[in-house]
């Protein structure tokens, strides 16, 4: 059976917005839709460029639209994603808003699809609380007549400059037999790398190809590996408080050159390794989880190194070689 | 753009799944690029080029195309390029450095493994970033609205959409390559659930795992090489307006304009493989390329039956250019697409005789 990892990835993005959507932006907080002029036409929402042209569009010819318009064409959403704007089936529709010369795309809440059609003349539900985002149209709902829903918070008190956008994907990643089988072998406290047949390189970390000659390593191919190794070059990471960034204090990645091979395992954790102490020919052995430890799949090593879990002074004395530091592939 | 060098596809190959489980991308690639190789004649290390395309939010990792390059062979050092477009657009820029006269051949490869995340709301953030975007229309939701828009203003029906499917999946029972293939009758599509308004799911590109590889080679290394290489007469790209509002969603003028410039109607065309991703794409393609009532249009199945993401419209390029190359068609057209609503198009003109 194929096991997988499940992970969500989200963007935060911060937009800046410039004058034009800026102004479209902070136009809905005030419960109003802009357009911007190009030639006869009013493009909705605007552009700060003419499209046929590429001439900057005079953002002092921003003019209101709507606030009802008419149901240009729409598909129905039965299931709507947890990102959709609705949390129950609705619409996306063109909505043509009277002024407008182009669509707007928005969501129609009408219940049922039924009570949709091409021509229907539909108004903004407002949100109570606008923060200058398209979302502060809740939706577009039948009739003429726009609406607030809840308490109405007022428009923003300076222009909105800003905008908050948070995409999140999901992945199931399914984990590779070689992953599984180094895992199970780190349980033993044996490291597992891969000799290419054709070239005789050995490669670490589950890889289970050969980049050089592109040809696949099987389970044929498994070579233990030793132990004990040389520190070749490392940084320092000072944690940046990202989503998902668990660390807190300053820490250590090392690339560590194993005894007697060629192999780099780059950006291991180290162990009992004050982040001072860490330099270019510094001896380590590898330090093991208890083999009834569980290990987390998502983690950046859990997944290739399994019970591995960082590297330990081994007391010895550095070794000298000025290209160490030149090792790290 | 017309050629200033004789450019020919001469080695093409493709592999693809519902979900590929088991391998990862590299490995997927692998034996589709040592195929593609092997057909075309020539040693790796003579190819002068290697580009790919792909997308990284498939897989949801930064620079994931570089691991790609593994499955490649990129040791000793190769002139190396990625697009992060479908790989059609990968092969015009190798065609492009044949014409300079840099190289002389290249290796061009796309792959995609879109099981991993989900790809329609994937798509979603192509869109505009502002007003678009943050709405969470998906792919099949855009293209649902693109829909009615044809529907409504071309007065087709989802007949018409029906007989695009019923054709692309009874093609697709010849391709070994296809995930979905069926032998079902335009009636008794029209008796299935309409899921996306006005589009039924035999209407909608199946998710594909896969990876296509071609190998391209000016002049005499191609008549070297390959007893019937398939010459690209033409190829051109266009793009449309990002805003949605601002295109009649009902045609492709970017389609139509690289369709003119590529040359397509300067000659009878025996085959079309068309990069439509939804029945009224074909339908809308059609027109803007020009195509008679007879070309025979898809006849792999198209991507309604096998979508490899990053691969398909590079596929289109490989299905016609193997018919060339057996013998089968004269002259042929391949389309690619990019893009919400057919946004970015790529027409390539392919030929047997010299």
């Amino acid at each position: 059976m194929t096991r997988f990892v499940e992970n969500s990835i989200v963007f935060p993005y911060k937009r800046s917005l410039g004058p034009v959507i800026g102004a479209f932006m902070t136009g809905l907080t005030e419960q109003r839709i802009l357009g911007i002029r190009s030639g006869d036409q009013v493009i909705v929402p605007p552009l700060e460029w003419d499209p046929q042209t590429g001439a900057e569009l005079d953002p002092d010819g921003m003019v209101e639209v709507g606030p009802a318009g008419t149901v240009e064409s729409w598909t129905w959403v039965p299931a709507p994603s947890e990102q959709h704007p609705l949390g129950h089936p609705f619409a996306f529709a063109f909505i043509r808003l009277d002024g407008a010369s182009t669509p707007l795309l928005h969501a129609v809440d009408t219940g049922a699809p039924d009570a949709l059609r091409v021509g229907a003349r539909v108004a903004p539900r407002w949100r109570g609380s606008r923060v200058g985002h398209i979302g502060d149209i809740i939706a577009f709902v039948p009739g003429e007549q726009p609406e607030v829903d809840g308490p109405d918070s007022g428009p923003a008190e300076a222009p909105v400059t800003m905008m908050d956008y948070n995409a999140s994907i999901t992945y199931r990643n399914p984990v590779p037999p070689v992953l599984d089988r180094l895992r199970e072998a780190s349980r033993d406290q044996r490291i597992i790398g891969q000799r290419c047949p054709v070239c005789e390189r050995v490669y670490s970390g589950g890889r289970g190809y050969c980049p050089i000659d592109a040809v696949e390593l099987g389970e044929e191919q498994d070579v233990d590996l030793p132990h004990t190794g040389t520190i070749t070059n490392f940084t320092i990471v000072t944690p940046v408080q990202y989503p998902g960034q668990t660390e807190t204090e300053p820490f250590a990645r090392v690339f560590v050159l194993l005894d007697g091979t060629d192999v780099i395992l780059p950006y291991q954790p180290v162990v009992e390794l004050p982040v001072g102490e860490v330099r270019v020919g510094k001896r380590v052995a590898a330090a093991w989880a208890p083999p009834n430890d569980d290990i987390d799949d998502a983690g950046a090593m859990g997944g290739a190194y399994g019970h591995l879990i960082g590297w330990i002074p081994s007391g010895e004395p550095d070794v000298e070689d000025p290209d160490l530091v030149n090792r790290i592939f | 753009m017309r050629s200033l060098r004789d450019v020919a596809v001469v080695g093409f190959a493709q592999d693809t799944a519902v979900k590929d489980r088991d391998r990862n991308e590299v490995e997927i690639i692998s034996p589709v690029v040592r195929e593609a190789v092997e057909r075309s004649g020539l040693k790796r290390r003579d190819i002068g080029f290697t580009i790919s395309g792909s997308c990284d939010y498939l897989a949801g990792g930064p620079f994931t195309f570089v691991s790609g390059l593994d499955a490649a062979g990129a040791w000793p050092p190769v002139k190396e390029s990625h697009v992060e477009m479908d790989a059609a657009w990968a092969l015009y820029e190798a065609w492009v450095a044949i014409q300079t006269g840099d190289v002389d051949s290249a290796l061009i490869y796309g792959f995609g493994k879109p099981s991993l995340g989900d790809l329609h709301e994937i798509w979603t953030l192509q869109t505009d970033p502002y007003t678009v975007a943050t709405l969470w229309p998906s792919m099949v939701d855009l293209a649902a609205l693109q829909a009615d828009v044809y529907l409504s203003s071309s007065g087709r029906s989802d007949r018409d959409l029906a007989e695009v499917a019923v054709r692309s999946l009874r093609n697709a029972q010849r391709n070994p390559y296809a995930v979905v293939s069926e032998d079902v009758s335009v009636d008794e599509l029209l008796g299935r659930p309409v899921t996306h308004r006005p589009l039924r799911d035999t209407d909608i590109a199946p998710i594909t795992d896969g990876a296509a590889a071609i190998v391209i080679a000016a002049d005499d290394i191609a008549k070297r090489v390959c007893e019937r290489p398939a010459w690209i007469r033409g190829i051109e790209h266009r793009v449309d307006p990002q805003h949605l509002g601002l295109r009649d969603l009902a045609t492709a003028p970017s389609a139509a304009q690289a369709a003119e410039r590529a040359g397509v109607n300067d000659g009878a065309i025996d085959v079309a493989e068309i990069h439509a991703q939804f029945s009224h794409e074909e339908l809308i393609l059609r027109e803007a390329l020009g195509l008679a009532d007879g070309v025979d249009v898809n006849p792999s199945g198209g991507p309604l039956t096998s979508n490899p993401v990053m691969a398909t419209g590079l596929v289109r390029i490989g299905e016609v250019a193997g018919r060339i190359m057996d013998g089968r068609a004269g002259r042929g057209v391949a389309h690619a697409a990019q893009g919400p609503c057919l946004q970015q198009n790529l027409v390539c003109v392919l030929e047997g005789s010299n």
